[in-house]
């Protein structure tokens, strides 16, 4: 690139103090294990809109990010100009309590945020990984993140239903409206949940919220082995409760977790945590039922409640990961809900042949199986492609979220895209037409 | 064009779709003018009706050809004019295709051909104890393919969203006559979320052949309560009441007291005709939740001035209860010859001033509004009545229902809420958006549809042509800048 010229442009647009060039800065920054060249802090939309002007009119890639949280998930960049972070677009603009909407800019962090809304006792309705390590509202949206609440609230996809974006070409547009029922024009906020940064930048959403529930409890129970858990997944499913969140844990995460927070869970198998939220009464008379369709098939459980039960559940979203990232693959498969108990025994005879480390843990109700793995390049990539071979042909799909990148040069990150891949691609190239935007990491 | 085309275009799609699919004579074309827009009407040239989308494919390659625009249609409730044909245009009906192709409880998922009419999906699954939660009050008719198309809501939309939240995966043909396969039956796949995009689409990004829906458990315990007010924007106050004690019942919806007299009239299921509203709330969940909230609701109601306050004792009363409400529309027909349905959104809290407001402006016009709505979600459906036999009633009605969607969008709300823009309320889309949020939405389009013609001349409040995708902004050859040579 240009790339002297274009960042005293950037400067000159944001100020020296908002740009980082220096060595030990940028590298902080680094994706794939490679340094960009400068790292932009725009403190509104108007800058954002003036940097991808030069951007796009002097080819300068563009990696969108947050508070960086998610920069492993892609594919290996092509090559990397400027970083561009919306950590600075961190007022939350608008609250309107009583029509459970908010209205936020981006770079507000998830934590921030809750933490606002909690003023009003309400909620964003989702709980993803890295809440904790600043993950942004904005980050969230584009990479779709969600968490063990999506039972009951869905993802981000039900809960954005307004955004201002920022296109390549520097175009601010708005989609979407602040009311939670609108379907003038195209749904433009959907195409933004998951984009990966690849086809504007999120200045601004805004997002439907739920009351927080007067109590929640979770059930953790393991049983002596994986089908007796799957058969109770099941059975929980087709029964007339309304769970918030139903997890399978295999035993390596369920030591893991019981460790951390002190929890003492005899048997250490296969586990489910099965949380209810709701008001009191309904808490107590659900939690009854549970229990007894958990023994049933011979669960032995704990109740958790309290700080230890928000414990619990942070460590069963970030668990292996709050210890330590180094070498640590993340994988999402997302696979039929009766495929789920089949997806966990393919992978740990995988990982046991391979003798790998594994966590993993499903949104059971929802066919979405989080995996970590931990062992040799070459072993992960035999792993992940066996495995990807048996999630597709299943009609379901795998995906790396993060890895390392030799691993990533090993094997695809998506895997199939399917019979839409061209149409995204003409998708792509029409909001972003010099491919200034996260290219070649995704779309 | 001349019309020669149509000879031979004819021919083509009765070789693709044999005699029983093809419609052409004039008598027959005559039940597709229009959709439940009635006001507006155009006679299409053929009418396709396909059983496959293979079919389908086909058809639209031949129109991508020929250049022939044509506009999917279901069961033509649509109350926008989506399904309105263009001139010189042909219909693509997918009424044929109306098979339910898998049904899988465990997965939740039950796979459909778009013809198939909503409420279907319920009567499927339901002995299984699942149902399909959006219920659009036209679902004895509609069709799954016009929900999408539409992304329809109904009265329980405030807990259980609209169709977008319902839909996983949507085999699609696109104005090339490509047809791919769009998610699934799985909850994730990588990529754009393109299903996302071609619902509430509004036929605009190509013809949807096929439908994976999520269908939910029923839930343990329903309770529907009843309660009249005096005034309505007691009623309204009370909507938002309740959201803030943090009760979100399954739906909300006020009538008001022209509706309530017009409901009473035409089928009498024993609403008081002197209330100035009614509040129907209906919370479900497991018994506990129930049990517990229902005081709650109770007592919002109360410090919001409420009369009569009832709870179905069983089904039949609870049945009682909707049947005004669900009769609403057509019974407008007893105390006015003609009505225009509107629909517009606003912010929950914002009800009672709104309300105060249409009223002004029904004075204003001299012309009655009576209002009926998914308060809940604070989807507004004024019906303006008009007398269509007296001059320019109907104008006055139209322009009346034009200023209400100002009032809405003014309070912060949306011009539609679930009957779309189609072609009733293209000139109103400017009212939300400005010029670089259309631009945007016809990228979108351009991605999938370069000449246009699938369902052309529709939501957009102008036409906007595509700029071929890949195509850079023009450079001059260095040729031609040295003046060496011209480009022809
Ligand atoms: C009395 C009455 C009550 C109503 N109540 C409600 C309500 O409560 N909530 C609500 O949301 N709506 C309501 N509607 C509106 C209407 O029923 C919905 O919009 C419905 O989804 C339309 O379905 P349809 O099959 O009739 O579609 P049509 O009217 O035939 O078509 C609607 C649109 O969908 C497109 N389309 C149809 N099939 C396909 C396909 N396969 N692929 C791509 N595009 C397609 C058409 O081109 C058109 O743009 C009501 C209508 C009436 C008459």
């Amino acid at each position: 690139m240009a790339e002297s010229k274009s960042i005293k442009e950037f400067i000159s647009i944001l100020g020296a103090a908002n740009v980082t060039t220096d060595s030990s800065g940028v590298t902080d920054y680094s994706i794939d294990g490679l340094v960009p060249k400068a790292v932009l802090f725009p403190e509104n939309e108007e800058q954002i809109s003036e940097i991808l002007k030069v951007a796009s009119r002097e080819s300068v890639s563009v990696m969108p990010v947050g508070s960086g949280t998610k920069r492993s998930l892609g594919n290996i960049p092509p090559s990397l100009d400027v970083l561009l972070s919306t950590q600075k677009l961190d007022r939350v603009l608008e609250h309107e309590a009583r029509d459970l909407v908010a209205t936020t800019q981006s770079g507000v962090t998830l934590e921030g945020f809750q933490n606002k809304l909690g003023e009003n006792n309400q909620f964003l309705s989702v709980n993803p990984m890295h809440q904790a390590h600043g993950a942004t509202i904005g980050g969230i949206i584009a990479s779709n993140a969600s968490g063990p609440l999506r039972l009951r609230y869905g993802t981000l996809r039900e809960l954005l239903i307004g955004l201002r974006v920022v296109r390549a070409d520097g175009t601010v547009f708005k989609g979407g409206s602040k009311v939670v029922k609108n379907v003038a024009g195209y749904d433009l906020p959907k195409l933004y949940v998951g984009s990966l940064g690849t086809l504007g930048i999120i200045t601004e959403a805004t997002l439907r919220l739920y009351p927080v529930p007067e109590r929640s409890e979770t059930y953790l129970v393991s049983f002596t082995t994986l089908e007796k858990c799957a058969e109770t997944v099941m059975e929980l499913l087709k029964s007339e409760l309304v769970m918030n969140s139903l997890e399978l844990l295999n035993p390596l995460l369920v030591n893991e977790v019981t460790g951390r927070i002190g929890i003492e869970l005899k048997r250490k198998k296969h586990a489910l945590a099965i949380r209810v939220m709701n008001v009191d009464k309904a808490v107590s008379e659900q939690m009854a039922l549970v229990k007894k369709v958990c023994n049933k098939a011979r669960g032995q459980g704990v109740t958790v409640e309290g700080e230890s039960e928000n414990k619990l559940w942070d460590e069963i979203v970030n668990c292996p990961w709050n210890k330590s990232s180094e070498n640590l693959v993340k994988l999402k498969a997302g696979v039929l809900i009766t495929d789920v108990a089949r997806v966990f025994s393919e992978l740990e005879e995988l990982s046991s042949q391979r003798a790998l480390i594994l966590y993993a843990s499903s949104k059971a109700g929802n066919g979405i199986v989080d995996i970590t793995l931990k062992g040799d390049t070459a072993d992960l990539a035999s792993t992940i492609n066996t495995l990807r071979e048996y999630c597709e042909s299943g009609k379901g799909s795998l995906v790396i979220e993060a890895a390392t990148p030799e691993l990533k040069s090993e094997v695809d990150v998506w895997g199939d895209i399917g019979s839409g891949l061209a149409l995204m691609k003409r998708i792509k190239s029409n909001f972003d037409p010099a491919g200034i935007l996260n290219p070649g990491r995704f779309i | 064009m001349s019309s020669d085309w149509k000879i031979a275009f004819k021919d083509k799609l009765l070789a693709i779709l044999g005699p029983q699919g093809v419609i052409y004579k004039d008598d027959e074309l005559i039940a597709y003018e229009c959709d439940a827009l009635t006001g507006h009407r155009v006679k299409p040239v053929f009418v396709a009706l396909p059983e496959t989308a293979e079919q389908v494919s086909s058809v639209v390659r031949e129109c991508y050809e020929q250049n022939v625009p044509y506009v999917p249609r279901g069961a033509g409730t649509g109350l926008s004019g989506g399904a309105l044909p263009t001139e010189e245009g042909i219909v693509i009906s997918l009424s044929r295709m109306n098979k339910i192709l898998d049904i899988d409880i465990p997965n939740e998922r039950v796979v459909v051909e778009p013809g198939v009419v909503n409420v279907s999906v319920t009567d499927a699954v339901s002995s299984s104890g699942y149902y399909y939660a959006p219920d659009p009050s036209s679902q004895i008719v509609c069709t799954i393919g016009g929900n999408v198309a539409e992304n329809s809501g109904g009265v329980h939309c405030l807990k259980y969203g609209v169709t977008s939240n319902h839909v996983l995966g949507l085999e699609v043909v696109l104005p090339d006559g490509e047809i791919i396969q769009i998610g699934g039956k799985t909850a994730e796949r990588p990529g754009y979320d393109l299903a996302g995009l071609v619902v509430g689409s509004e036929g605009l990004l190509g013809i949807v052949t096929k439908v994976t829906l999520r269908i939910v458990r029923k839930p343990e315990t329903v309770k529907t309560l009843f309660a009249t007010f005096d005034r309505i924007e007691d009623a309204g106050a009370s909507v938002s009441g309740i959201t803030a004690r943090g009760v979100i019942p399954a739906g909300m919806e006020i009538m008001d007291n022209l509706c309530i007299r017009s409901v009473e009239e035409a089928i009498g299921c024993g609403y008081p005709v002197d209330a100035g509203a009614i509040l129907l709330v209906e919370l479900d969940g497991p018994e506990a939740e129930v049990t517990a909230q229902m005081p709650i609701v109770q007592s919002v109601l109360k410090d919001h001035n409420a009369n009569e306050i009832k709870i179905a004792r069983d089904s039949n009363e609870r049945d009682l209860f909707w049947k005004g409400r669900k009769s609403a529309f057509p019974a407008m027909g007893r105390i006015s010859s003609d009505y225009y349905v509107q629909d517009g959104v606003i912010p929950r809290s914002k009800l009672a001033e709104v309300l105060g407001k249409v009223g002004e402006l029904s004075k204003k016009y001299g012309l009655r509004v009576a209002n009926v709505f998914h308060a809940g979600d604070g989807n507004l459906h004024p019906l303006v009545l008009y007398d269509g036999n007296v001059e320019d009633e109907y104008h006055k009605a139209l322009e009346l229902a034009g200023d209400i969607l100002t009032v809405c969008v003014d309070s912060g709300g949306s011009i539609t809420g679930e009957h779309g823009v189609g072609h009733d309320k293209k000139r109103f889309l400017s009212l939300m958006f400005d010029e670089s949020d259309l631009d945007t939405m016809n990228l979108l389009r351009c991605s999938f549809d370069v000449k246009g013609l699938c369902n052309p001349g529709k939501v957009f409040p102008t036409p906007r042509t595509c700029v071929e995708p890949g195509m850079k902004p023009y450079k001059e050859h260095p040729l031609q800048k040295k003046g060496l040579g011209e480009m022809y």
